[in-house]
């Protein structure tokens, strides 16, 4: 198995506040790994340093051994590494299928001012977007709703709009931040399945962020926990599951149930 | 183009360019046709102004760039003799070419921010014209000759503009077409991807970043095209007045662009357009009730924003249900 | 130098409280208030009316700005900007009806005052002179010192009433105050009423010195605009900090730059361009996104 992504030493400081410090891993190709750590652990911060979204104070992300961090967010996802936000984060005014072509901005060939004059390369990219569209609309199940305005959507299917417009970019690897969230039981086995599928048929590296316990131990191959901004453990689940530092850590915070 | 929009657009061409010149032949209003020829102009600038709300920016700097395409033009003819119609695109690009320089730091602002800024930016351009050598001061520039022909290998495309008879209607079907070509293009901006990238930039910058669009880029080459508008605009008017002076375009000018945007309604292509004929129009025609003209005028708007709080255009919606 | 320091402080206490009306409308509701400088002016008249016309004492003036300048704002929120804000599907929509605003006070200050410069007799004689270092007149003394009282009323209401908590509790977070059980329709009115009676009372303090006029409304809007630039829109510290930047700033540059001609204010507004390209939140703003 090779490494697809390496995070080394990694740190972010918010003026006397470390909130990420000296975190280090590798994210293997082809697997779900997980970070967990409890709320204010630096989860999401490590996310966006990852994704470049915020500059690191020092360390580095190397994605297949080059350099991605202290790049623009947009370079970053034209590498292959694209982020995922949390339900609220869609392009709100757009129907689910226009959300989704215009996700597909990476996949295109023509220049922008090709699609101002709609040059033929221009006409082929936007038919190819569509039919990419459909295909990931048909992928995720959202057949129902795809001309529905994405302000309209609930809870659920918002979580997938978002991994749709994940998916649309085309990535390496994607990061997920909490899938499961606000998920009931049910909700949270298909999405299990759906990310699963994500990894199976579509050969994507997937990275995510979650604070859902049974979930997490149910989908990774490997979890890494975090907790005060610092790396606690790293394994497979059934080791995370016995690691003392981690239980540790949760029975000091609120949200003790670890699912065992 | 489907056909029913197609029609649409030769009704409108019919109805700009023969139908108007011969109402207002028969009635003999001749006023008129300054009067639309300003609504024709200030909706080109209106149309960049829409264009930077498309990106989620609040544009209050428009006549800046319409006080420097003016001068850019006026200069030129004046001190280097140069032809107005080479002149009209050069203040574009000049327009927009400093824009990209402003652009890049204060197009990271945002919100409120990025209207003050450019609010202060329409101050900032009349005082450098006042305080620069080559823009003559308060006593700005004057007398500047009418434009000349127009000719391509000998063939007259448009005549000099001291040759013609009436020198209004050149001016009006000048301006109206200078406004087809402009919607056209921002037509055309909104229904290719670079107009769903623009949304997608108002709607979530961050996730448009994510999704791998250059979102620098993408506001800045949003906010040059309209300062391009606003210069060509602004040439124009220079050369139409055949004067230009520092407060020729000042920041009320700039507040009454964004306001015929707001008013026509901001998700539409033509709202500008319909936004601009309403309120330019509204006001000189109400140059009747005297004293009482701005009371009126200001209570109106108010009143329309009361009951259309989504702009003029928004009527439309209830009957399609959809924007 | 001295003299320079004091104009400034003379200069930038009038602002600040400016800016404070301002900043205090736009951090309760987020409306840019285009009508501020219109408001300032409108407060000039009615004291200029009470002083000259009815011969009233000059603190009469005075209330009688800051009661009509709150009746005035709270009148213009409840039946215009809580409607629209209500049901605008965007927030900027606000700011066609704050710019309608303007221009309605304009046609009525031109109806009711008409275009002429009005002025209210000196209300105190005489000029400091502190060894040719400082010299000020003493009405510019005076209303300095009035209007600094006024921001210190001012904070302190913010800091320790309970409806000034309530609009600060407000500003901060909307939904959590709610829930709190802040009555948001309610402070919104009051803050709107409080940042109209604040620009009233400018007016009507300055109109003893420099006289207002017409024309005076939409210059006055952006250099508000200006300062709560600088402190960062919405943060009462920012707004004091920015008035008297730029007060400081103008004194300095009309000093310093006279000789270059007019481009004091050129030069002020290229510096906060740049200013705001390195920090756009202000001083004291809070980064957003």
């Amino acid at each position: 198995m090779s490494t697809i992504l390496q995070i080394k030493n990694i740190t972010k400081r918010y003026g006397g506040l470390t909130a990420v410090n000296d975190v280090s891993f590798d994210v293997n190709k082809g697997e779900i790994l997980s970070v967990i750590g409890p709320n204010g652990a630096g989860k999401s911060t490590l996310f966006k340093l990852i994704s470049s979204f915020v500059p690191a104070t020092s360390g580095e992300v190397l994605f297949n051994g080059e350099r991605i961090s202290s790049l623009a967010p947009h370079k970053v996802a034209r590498m292959g590494v694209v982020r995922t936000f949390q339900e609220t984060t869609i392009f709100r005014s757009m129907t689910v299928r226009e959300n989704i072509i215009v996700s597909h901005h990476l996949r295109s060939r023509a220049s922008l001012f090709g699609f101002f004059l709609g040059t033929k390369q221009a006409k082929d990219d936007e038919a190819a977007f569509a039919a990419s569209a459909d295909d990931i609309v048909d992928f995720l199940g959202l057949q129902a709703i795809r001309n529905e305005l994405a302000s309209n959507l609930p809870q659920g299917h918002l979580r997938a709009l978002g991994m749709a417009i994940g998916l649309a970019t085309d990535p390496k690897v994607i990061l997920l931040d909490e899938p499961f969230a606000g998920m009931n039981h049910d909700e949270t086995m298909k999405m299990v399945g759906l990310v699963r599928r994500l990894r199976d048929e579509r050969g994507v590296t997937v990275l995510l962020v979650e604070h859902d316990m049974p979930a997490v131990m149910k989908i990774s191959d490997r979890i890494v926990c975090i907790n005060f901004g610092q790396k606690l453990a790293e394994g497979t689940p059934q080791e995370i599951r016995e690691n003392e530092k981690v239980i540790e850590a949760y029975l000091g915070s609120e949200d003790a149930a670890i699912g065992m | 183009m489907d056909t029913k929009k197609l029609l649409g657009f030769a009704v409108f061409l019919l109805a700009v360019f023969v139908l108007v010149p011969l109402f207002i032949g028969a009635t003999g209003r001749v006023d008129f046709f300054y009067t639309l020829t300003s609504v024709a102009l200030l909706s080109v600038g209106a149309a960049g102004v829409w264009l930077t709300f498309y990106i989620g920016r609040i544009n209050i700097g428009q006549g800046a760039y319409a006080l420097v395409g003016g001068y850019v033009s006026a200069i030129l003819v004046t001190q280097a003799g140069v032809s107005f119609w080479l002149t009209l695109p050069l203040a574009g690009l000049f327009c927009a070419a400093i824009s990209v320089v402003i652009g890049l730091p204060i197009l990271r602002l945002r919100g409120v921010y990025f209207a003050m800024v450019t609010l202060v930016l329409t101050e900032v351009a009349r005082l450098s014209a006042l305080a620069l050598p080559v823009t003559n001061g308060a006593k700005g520039i004057t007398s500047i000759p009418l434009p000349g022909e127009l000719s391509f290998f000998g063939l007259t495309i448009i005549p000099a503009f001291g040759s013609l008879s009436n020198p209004r209607i050149g001016f009006y079907m000048m301006a109206v077409v200078l406004m087809v070509v402009t919607y056209l293009v921002l037509w055309r901006i909104v229904n290719s991807r670079l107009g769903h990238l623009c949304r997608s930039l108002q709607q979530n910058e961050e996730l448009s970043a994510s999704i791998g669009v250059n979102t620098a880029y993408l506001r800045v080459l949003a906010y040059a095209i309209s300062s391009f508008f606003g210069g060509i605009a602004g040439a124009m008017f220079a050369s139409i007045a055949q004067s230009i002076y520092p407060s020729s375009f000042v920041v009320a000018d700039s507040v009454n662009f964004m306001l015929y945007c707001f008013l026509g309604g901001l998700g539409y292509v033509f709202g500008p357009m319909l936004g601009t004929l309403l309120l330019y129009f509204g006001w000189d025609l109400l140059s009747i009730a005297k004293q009482y003209q701005l009371l009126v005028y200001s209570g109106v708007m108010i009143l329309l924003m009361l009951v259309l709080p989504n702009g003029v255009l928004s009527l439309l919606d209830k009957k399609e249900g959809r924007a | 130098m001295e003299q320079i320091i004091a104009n400034g402080l003379y200069l930038g206490a009038q602002y600040a409280l400016i800016a404070l009306g301002l900043t205090l409308i736009f951090s309760l509701m987020n409306v840019l208030n285009f009508a501020h400088g219109q408001m300032y002016v409108f407060g000039g008249f009615v004291t200029y009316t009470v002083v000259v016309q009815l011969g009233l004492p000059f603190i009469v003036g005075l209330f009688a700005s800051a009661i009509v300048l709150a009746v005035m704002g709270a009148a213009i929120e409840k039946f215009l900007f809580a409607p629209v804000v209500r049901r605008s599907k965007r927030d900027e929509s606000t700011m066609l009806l704050a710019a309608g605003v303007a221009f309605f006070l304009d046609a009525v200050i031109l109806l009711f005052f008409g275009e002429k410069q009005r002025g209210v007799p000196k209300i105190v004689n005489g000029v400091f002179n502190w060894d040719m270092r400082i010299i000020m007149p003493y009405d510019r003394i005076l209303i300095g010192v009035l209007a600094i009282l006024l921001i210190v009323a001012f904070i302190a209401f913010m800091n320790y009433s309970k409806t000034g908590r309530a609009m600060r509790a407000l500003a901060q977070d909307k939904m959590a105050a709610q829930l709190m059980g802040v009555n948001v329709a309610r402070y919104s009115m009051i803050g709107f009423a409080l940042g109209a009676m604040l620009a009233g009372l400018v007016g009507g303090l300055l109109v003893t010195i420099t006289g207002v006029n017409l024309g005076m409304g939409g210059p006055t809007s952006i250099k508000a605009f200006l300062m709560i630039m600088i402190g960062g829109a919405g943060v009462i510290s920012g707004a004091i900090a920015g008035g008297f930047i730029l007060g400081m700033m103008e004194s300095v540059g009309l000093t310093v730059l006279s000789a270059y001609g007019d481009i004091t204010y050129l030069v002020i507004f290229a510096s906060l361009m740049v200013f705001l390209a390195v920090r756009p939140q202000g001083l004291m703003g809070k980064p957003w996104g």
